[in-house]
């Protein structure tokens, strides 16, 4: 009997607090369940398909871990890895010093800021599908890479010899990914270092020029410690996107794949979504490794910085 | 002293403009292939490319807005962005404020689950998006529905997560002032918190759009697969340069037409991006 009245008790105490937050749940159900189903959906099928064996467009086996270990013996694989890894490590610093820079210059008051401002945004507006276009176009046979390497024009040095294919050549097709991928990311690592820059109080300036200091000291004794939690950001956010990258080296070095491109002609050129799939759970295991590492590291860098 | 601050300003003026340079180089290449004649893009090897074309010409603008085709496109690839933005703020703001409203233990896990999405690579999970939407009970659904139920996957994260940066900078004050007096935490939220937050939801908004309207890798698998004629913009303009001999000028012509509305944009919005995008990303 008094078990019963605790337990009515609980429940009714349960049924309140439903009730009073059901705004709560009313508000938050939809996105969560919007996302969740995604979620689910591409989960399942990732790790489904990634144990079913496939032969020329037929599922074939399943389940079985052929595809995983077909993958892990496959120098293809481990090429595509050494590549994405070069992206992540070349552009995610790239983007950050750019970044940086386009930030300090914006963070001044002058005339026309906002329109400076909104030029700097361009990249960051215009389709990625257009900017390989233009990359395309740029770098193309006969394009304006190659005439200005030949020396074709009066005041530009030869530096070639003969033409060269950008985008048949190892270094320079990846060299032009990494390039189109930090003049389109550059706005949004500005954006983030911006809203950094701007916290800083602008007394501890004062206090430092007060003092003797320089503008060059000013910025590695104030200005970078300070913005330590926007350049984590930074360097995080954009180097999960270098990890993903997929349309720049499509586009730009088809011959040459990152792990990205790999899934594609897995999927669409090969018939072999099983392959595809376990690619794809190897880049994201990549993803929250690297990421990892990667807040380690700026751990201790946090650590040694305030120790100092 | 003097002297050396204006030192300092003549590099910074040195580097702001070379920084420009840099933006708008690739942008003014776009346009001058645009405007080439045939002579101005095959040399032959024998002269250079000119930087400005020998006889410049607008015959491609004028076939491209006079083909109906280009215009069923650039229909769809609106639509198609406008519902997206349509979804993602009727089913992100929302939970965006509570999650910046209501202090609640599985609130770091809901953040994390609702952020988590964008951990997979766009290439792996369009994957199985497109194959539910094309072989699943939902295949009967207009193209533009399912790409832009796609795109809004991408969309939601960065609208609850502006969003929240957003609400968190409106005092609750507001909120509880209006509570005391006996309105309903719905009528608080849609009658005083949601114009307050509108200049910084419409960040998300543009945000979203502009997602939308540059997206290629689920539009292309979504529609690819599928067999529609009218395709979104940027599906339409890889297939241009995916040809076997691609036409330079063709090509530079419709990516110019497909940027110019999201540079007017950029221009007229900025203001509005630059607030979301601090209210998300300062702690």
């Amino acid at each position: 009997m008094a078990d019963d009245i605790r337990n009515n008790g609980r429940f009714y105490n349960i049924y309140r607090s439903f009730k009073k937050n059901l705004f709560l749940f009313w508000t938050i159900l939809p996105a969560i369940s919007y996302i969740g189903i995604f979620f689910f959906i591409i989960a399942f099928f990732l790790i489904n398909l990634s144990l079913t064996q496939f032969s020329g467009g037929q599922a074939v086996l399943s389940p079985t871990l052929a595809n995983y270990l077909n993958i892990i013996n496959s120098q293809e694989f481990r090429d595509a890895f050494i590549r994405t890894l070069i992206f992540v490590l070349v552009s995610t610093p790239l983007q950050l010093i750019t970044g940086l820079l386009f930030a300090m210059l914006i963070n001044k008051e002058f005339k026309g800021r906002g329109i400076v401002r909104s030029i700097f945004l361009l990249p960051m507006a215009i389709p990625t599908i257009v900017t390989t276009a233009i990359l395309l176009l740029f770098f193309s046979k006969g394009g304006h890479a190659t005439s200005l390497l030949l020396g074709e024009y009066a005041w530009f040095p030869r530096i070639l010899s003969r033409e060269i294919s950008f985008i048949n050549n190892e270094f320079t097709a990846i060299g032009i990914s990494i390039l189109g991928k930090v003049w389109r990311d550059t706005p949004i690592s500005m954006l983030i270092l911006l809203a950094g820059l701007q916290s800083i109080n602008k007394d501890q300036y004062e206090a430092a020029r007060t003092m003797g200091s320089g503008s060059v000291k000013n910025f590695f004794y104030i200005t970078l410690p300070l913005l330590v939690p926007a350049i984590s950001s930074v360097l995080v956010l954009r180097s999960i996107e270098a990890w993903k990258e997929f349309i720049f080296p499509y586009i730009l070095a088809p011959s040459y794949p990152i792990l990205g491109v790999l899934i594609e002609r897995y999927y669409v050129q090969l018939l072999d979504p099983g392959t595809a799939a376990v690619i794809g759970i190897f880049l994201i295991i990549f993803i929250i490794i690297g990421s990892a590492i990667l807040n380690w590291l700026l751990e201790q860098a946090r650590r040694y910085l305030v120790k100092v | 002293m003097k002297k050396k601050l204006n030192k300092e300003k003549v590099i910074w003026l040195i580097m702001i403009i070379l920084c420009m340079a840099a933006v708008i180089f690739p942008i003014y290449i776009m346009f001058k292939y645009s405007i080439s004649d045939r002579t101005s893009w095959i040399t032959g090897g024998k002269y250079p490319i000119p930087w400005w074309p020998n006889k410049p010409t607008f015959e491609m603008y004028k076939y491209y807005l006079a083909d109906t085709r280009f215009w069923g496109n650039a229909f769809m690839s609106l639509q198609i962005a406008l519902l997206t933005v349509a979804i993602c703020m009727v089913i992100g703001a929302p939970a965006a404020y509570s999650l910046s409203r209501f202090k609640f233990s599985a609130k770091g896990v809901l953040i994390f689950l609702i952020l988590s999405i964008r951990l997979f690579p766009d290439i792996s999970s369009v994957i199985p998006v497109a194959y539910t939407f094309n072989v699943s009970f939902l295949y009967n659904l207009p193209p533009v529905v399912k790409v832009a139920l796609a795109h809004s996957v991408l969309g939601l994260p960065y609208v609850v997560y502006i969003a929240q940066g957003v609400f968190e900078t409106i005092p609750v004050d507001l909120e509880e002032q209006a509570t005391i007096m006996g309105a309903s935490k719905l009528y608080a939220f849609t009658r005083i918190v949601l114009p307050v937050a509108l200049p910084g939801l419409a960040a998300g908004a543009i945000y979203v759009f502009l997602l939308s309207w540059n997206e290629f890798v689920f539009s292309y698998f979504i529609t690819a697969t599928s067999s529609v004629s009218i395709i979104p913009l940027p599906v339409y303009l890889k297939s241009l340069f995916g040809a076997f001999s691609p036409n330079p000028v063709s090509v530079a012509t419709l990516s110019l037409l497909v940027s110019l509305p999201v540079i007017l944009f950029t221009f007229f919005v900025q203001k509005y991006m630059i607030s979301g995008a601090t209210a998300g990303a300062v702690k």
